[in-house]
């Protein structure tokens, strides 16, 4: 994995959780604007899952600027052109990985619910995400693997 | 003269435009699922083969998102009257906005991975 495909896939997942709060946000907007009947802030599942995410944008933005403060102040030693450490992928990869997850829950329990026995599709699609994901880190740390 | 037995009880046209179809929705409850479905359908395949006929390929997870915004816009304004939509299909629609997002956001080009 490229720097170029590191930030795309940031990039992506960042948009991704960016794309939900606005969508959610904007929905109960509209509904407390012209008192909706129905308005889906009134799901305590949708409400506490979009409260989490904003936090979790917040708690990402804090992490990011701590990371790319250490960043500035890595050395590399002569010679060395392998990063010898994965920290810089923790912020980009794994934290914003996490919010990503949830999002993928929400609409799948919203529609085939908590209980249903679609729970292995979920599961196996979450878990060929994190695979990839880790792949990715690896082959950009030691090359392909 | 002749009577025709209607299957469902006509609509009280007296009451006003939404009333007619507050009442068409509580005998057919699956009127507005239908009405949004038909919206996302008609973004989504129109675009797709627009964009064919115009460029030879298509964006299926952009039109995507387009089609499944396209189809909260009218969710949300059926919102605001009670007796248009429940609570369940508009939050059915949000989370059709948001594996579209999903769809589009992590396809990426193999290059690129």
């Amino acid at each position: 994995m490229t720097s170029t495909t590191q930030i795309t896939l940031t990039i992506s997942l960042v948009m991704l959780v960016l794309f939900v709060i606005a969508i959610i946000g904007f929905s109960i907007g509209f509904a407390n604007d012209n008192n909706a009947e129905i308005n889906i802030a009134d799901d305590p599942e949708l409400s506490s899952f979009y409260t989490d995410a904003k936090g979790d944008l917040s708690d990402y933005k804090t992490d990011s600027e701590e990371t790319y403060s250490s960043i500035l102040k890595t050395t590399i030693e002569p010679g060395s052109d392998v990063a010898q450490s994965s920290g810089s992928f923790a912020i980009t990869s794994g934290n914003v990985l996490g919010v990503t997850k949830n999002i993928v829950y929400l609409p799948y329990k919203k529609i085939f619910g908590s209980g249903s026995g679609f729970g292995i599709f979920f599961t196996t699609f979450l878990a060929i995400l994190i695979f990839i994901v880790g792949l990715l880190i690896y082959k950009s740390l030691r090359g392909n693997p | 003269m002749i009577f025709l037995d209607y299957l469902y009880n006509l609509p009280n046209s007296t009451e006003g435009l939404d009333e007619i179809v507050t009442q068409t929705i509580d005998i057919f409850p699956f009127f507005t699922p239908m009405i949004l479905f038909f919206v996302f359908m008609v973004v989504f395949i129109g675009g797709i083969t627009r964009q064919k006929s115009r460029t030879g390929t298509a964006d299926y997870p952009a039109w995507a998102v387009v089609a499944s915004i396209a189809t909260l816009l009218p969710a949300l304004l059926f919102s605001v009257s009670s007796g248009f939509i429940r609570l369940d299909w508009l939050i059915i629609v949000v989370s059709l906005n948001i594996l579209s997002a999903i769809w589009f956001f992590l396809d990426m080009k193999p290059q690129e991975v």
